[in-house]
């Protein structure tokens, strides 16, 4: 029972920081027509931010901020520097950004080493929760997660960026011609897009070992909740992301991380097979 | 208001539009007639920003405009109706009218009433989905959306294109009465011969990528062969 | 018109290719010569990466299908040669444990495998950014499969395969296991432009030009795709077995991730829609590679990773792809 519930706890921990991380990809997917292959190592670089605050005494909670700022910048930095030159071709958007990840992945190895690297967890406290002791950071994890989620949702369904956002996803080049900047709600959005997976990064550093391969293993996730789901509303990733998230845990648990990738990745290529729209449906291709 | 000089445009890698000259007087009511795959809707969306022109001028107001990106051409003023009329279905009719608007900071964001003045029917209807209207419902919202931002020069391609008659002949009334308030250039491509007679004080006709011809509209009332020469199929 | 445009574009691919092709297979052949032992083995290394490239090249160039998992294919072509003639196979013992079955298992296997894999993904309309991503999901989970699967060597992979061995005659000397890369490269190269100048090969390019033309002529678009990813594994898989016999040992990292990626960028960089540019791709990156990450270290894929932005933002095309494309 106690296991149960420890597991419970953990499944939905990892649940809502693979939704975080998917959401971004999603947003930028459905706006730009980028599948960002560089996300995982937004993921990464906001998870090393935590490794940096670290090192440099300031502590984890600094990061806290640091992380989405940060990573945000080099997300707007990376849209400026490649992916602006590549709209006219998006299949190329995919290796270029690709190439952006191993680039990225790369000067972390250099300036922080190839090895796993562990940071202090900032609130070691246990918490009783339902009868069972828990880390409490890992409920702070799940609390900010859930009100990134939600603001996400608020921006998105309810002020006038995300209609204009959702009106660009709909039909370009209507919303151009009501005077829509598409290519600064691109540049807005990817930012936006980088600074979620990078916050999500630096809330998982302190219970994760960072290494310059930790973005693979989100990335990949993320990337099956979102065709599990669908890309035709933002409710498509919770339903995606409580699947392959929440199946992945589970597997994981009761058999062995491997089985549980091959089970979780399995299942999702014979739905799609079944549903190429993801469950709750695709978005309408112009 | 608008002037157009030896404009070319390709569309799906063929040239469609071949040296178009045009000159609308400011005010007024153009409608721009021709079969179909003359060029009308690749004239529109380059005027609107969509496809770049090859060559050529596009001024509106004396002010070049060709080649600019889509949503600064729209803050020029011009309103831009489809063909089809491209509203979000899955927006309500506030929502639409809204997108128009989000160009501006965030205080002037606001849909004036006179939109609602001339089409009723939106005013009473603006938390409804657009997806749910019919056809000259959603007409008339494309029309609205495209008026908000209350543009000097409005475009509208094909507006009576599968809508019935009489909603047909509402819109030109809308129309003309919204052009007598506020002065504004109209700017319509219409295959509906009757529609183009209610509404247009000028006709231009489009062939080949070129206009072959321009008449007062008064002219082809008298005699209809231009009409047989540049519409018959 | 445009069909006709195309035709006479790739009869002039074809023919300036071919006298590079004939160029190059003198030099190969008169390399020998030189008595530089060192090199020989380099070069037939290198060509076993070339033949891997020229595979993706018709994956990828040619048939439009973005793969970043194609060292599953290379990597399985490897352990199943390698698990056959060290007879760690079930029933394959005796004569069913020799190179030629090795070889003819590791083909076919992973020809079927990729059928199979592309009969999902094909018919589940997978195409571009989302077909890439699920290709390289299967390469991170098949290379975690073998990592974890002790039977065939683990994190470690397996050691001493013995050398390819063909009617009782042993390829020992490094000479003439060279020649034997060699003839294996051209017979590949060979395929491979027949299947991309055939009538085929034409279909192929205009399904992946414009899909929904190609099938409005009744073209079943997702069975040429299977056939051609099929070839391309199977070529891959021959690579893959050719590394094993070259190179003596197997290991996890030949079926995965890091392995898919250096490929793409070879054929990125080298020429996409060229096979012999995907050759040389595979060729320039891999002795750059040997000189440069000595002396740059750690920024070596650094440098690699930015050129491949920059490669895919201003020539798209390739290095080589241009070149010998026969146009400017």
């Amino acid at each position: 029972m106690t296991d149960l519930i420890i597991q419970i706890l953990n499944s939905m921990n990892f649940v809502l920081v693979l939704i975080m991380v998917a959401m971004g990809l999603m947003i930028i997917f459905g706006l730009m027509n980028v599948i960002n292959m560089a996300h995982g190592e937004f993921f990464l670089l906001g998870a090393y931010t935590v490794v940096m605050t670290n090192r440099l005494g300031l502590g984890f909670w600094p990061a806290l901020v640091l992380a989405p700022l940060v990573v945000g910048l080099i997300g707007m930095l990376i849209e400026y520097l490649c992916i602006r030159h590549l709209y006219q071709r998006p299949l190329d958007t995919i290796l270029a950004t690709w190439g952006v990840s191993l680039a990225i992945k790369q000067l972390i190895i250099i300036f922080f080493g190839p090895a796993g690297l562990t940071v202090a967890p900032p609130l070691p406290a246990m918490v009783s929760v339902a009868g069972v002791e828990y880390p409490a950071y890992r409920l702070f994890i799940m609390a900010i997660s859930l009100a990134i989620i939600a603001f996400t949702f608020y921006v998105f369904l309810r002020t006038d960026f995300g209609l204009g956002a959702r009106a660009v996803i709909a039909n370009r080049n209507m919303a151009a011609t009501l005077g829509i900047n598409t290519r600064r709600m691109y540049r807005t959005t990817f930012t936006f897009g980088a600074a979620l997976a990078g916050l999500a990064g630096a809330v998982m550093a302190p219970i994760m070992s960072c290494d310059p391969q930790m973005g693979l293993g989100f990335f990949i996730p993320a990337f099956l909740s979102i065709l599990v789901g669908g890309t035709g509303t933002l409710y498509g990733v919770l339903v995606g992301g409580t699947i392959v998230g929440g199946g992945d845990s589970l597997f994981s648990y009761h058999y062995s991380p491997v089985v549980a990738q091959v089970v979780i990745f399995s299942l999702a290529i014979i739905l799609i097979r079944i549903r190429p729209q993801g469950l709750l449906g695709g978005k309408n291709h112009e | 208001m608008l002037k157009i000089s030896d404009l070319h445009a390709s569309y799906g890698g063929s040239l469609i539009l071949q040296g178009i000259d045009l000159s609308i007087k400011q005010g007024g009511i153009t409608a721009i007639m021709g079969r179909n795959g003359m060029g009308k809707t690749t004239l529109m969306k380059t005027i609107v920003g969509l496809l770049s022109p090859k060559s050529g001028r596009i001024e509106l107001a004396d002010e070049s405009i060709g080649g600019l990106k889509p949503h600064k051409i729209a803050a020029k003023g011009i309103g831009y109706v489809p063909q089809g009329r491209e509203i979000f279905s899955d927006f309500t009719v506030f929502e639409n009218l809204k997108l128009a608007t989000l160009r501006y900071p965030r205080k002037q964001r606001h849909i004036p009433d006179r939109i609602f003045e001339y089409f009723p029917i939106l005013g009473k209807r603006k938390n409804q989905r657009a997806g749910s209207f019919s056809g000259g419902e959603q007409q008339m919202l494309a029309m609205a959306r495209a008026l908000v931002t209350n543009p000097k020069l409005l475009l509208l391609d094909e507006p009576s294109e599968g809508i019935q008659p009489s909603i047909v002949q509402e819109i030109a009334r809308i129309l003309l009465d919204i052009n007598a308030k506020t002065g504004i250039t109209i700017v319509v491509v219409e295959q509906n011969v009757d529609m183009v007679f209610d509404l247009a004080d000028t006709c231009a006709f489009l062939e080949k990528g070129r206009i072959v011809e321009t008449c007062p509209v008064d002219d082809l009332r008298e005699d209809e062969s231009m009409i047989t020469r540049y519409m018959a199929v | 018109m445009n069909n006709t445009l195309s035709a006479i574009r790739s009869t002039t691919r074809y023919s300036r290719s071919s006298w590079i092709a004939a160029g190059l297979l003198t030099l190969f052949l008169l390399f020998p010569m030189t008595k530089n032992d060192y090199w020989v083995v380099q070069l037939t290394q290198l060509m076993v990466y070339g033949i891997f490239a020229m595979s993706l090249s018709l994956v990828w160039g040619y048939g439009g299908i973005l793969c970043f998992g194609h060292a599953v294919y290379f990597g399985m072509g490897a352990y199943i040669y390698t698990l056959i003639v060290k007879g760690m196979v079930p029933g394959f013992t005796g004569i069913l444990a020799t190179s030629i079955v090795g070889l003819m298992a590791a083909i076919i296997g992973v020809a079927l495998f990729a059928i199979v894999v592309g009969y999902f993904l094909f018919y589940g309309r997978l195409s571009g950014p989302y077909l890439g991503i699920v290709t390289l999901a299967i390469a991170v989970i098949v290379e975690r499969i073998a990592v974890d699967w002790y039977y065939i060597g683990g994190y470690n992979g397996l050691f001493s395969i013995p050398p390819l061995s063909v009617a009782g005659y042993e390829f020992t000397d490094p000479l003439a296991l060279f020649y034997v890369v060699l003839a294996l490269a051209v017979i590949v190269y060979l395929l491979l432009m027949h299947v991309v100048n055939s009538p085929f090969g034409t279909i192929l390019r205009a399904i992946r030009d414009n899909e929904p033309r190609a099938e409005s002529f009744g073209y079943n678009s997702a069975q040429h795709k299977i056939i051609t990813f099929a070839i391309g594994a199977a070529v891959a898989a021959l690579s893959g077995a050719l590394f094993a016999i070259v190179t003596e040992f197997v290991s996890p990292t030949l079926i995965g991730f890091g392995l898919s990626t250096e490929v793409l960028i070879w054929v990125a960089l080298g020429g996409k829609e060229v096979i012999l540019a995907s050759f040389l791709g595979a060729l320039l990156v891999r002795t750059l590679e040997t000189y440069l990450s000595e002396l740059m270290a750690y920024y070596w894929i650094l440098f690699l990773g930015i050129f491949f932005v920059a490669a895919v933002i201003y020539f798209p095309k390739g290095v080589f792809g241009r070149l010998l494309s026969g146009r400017r």
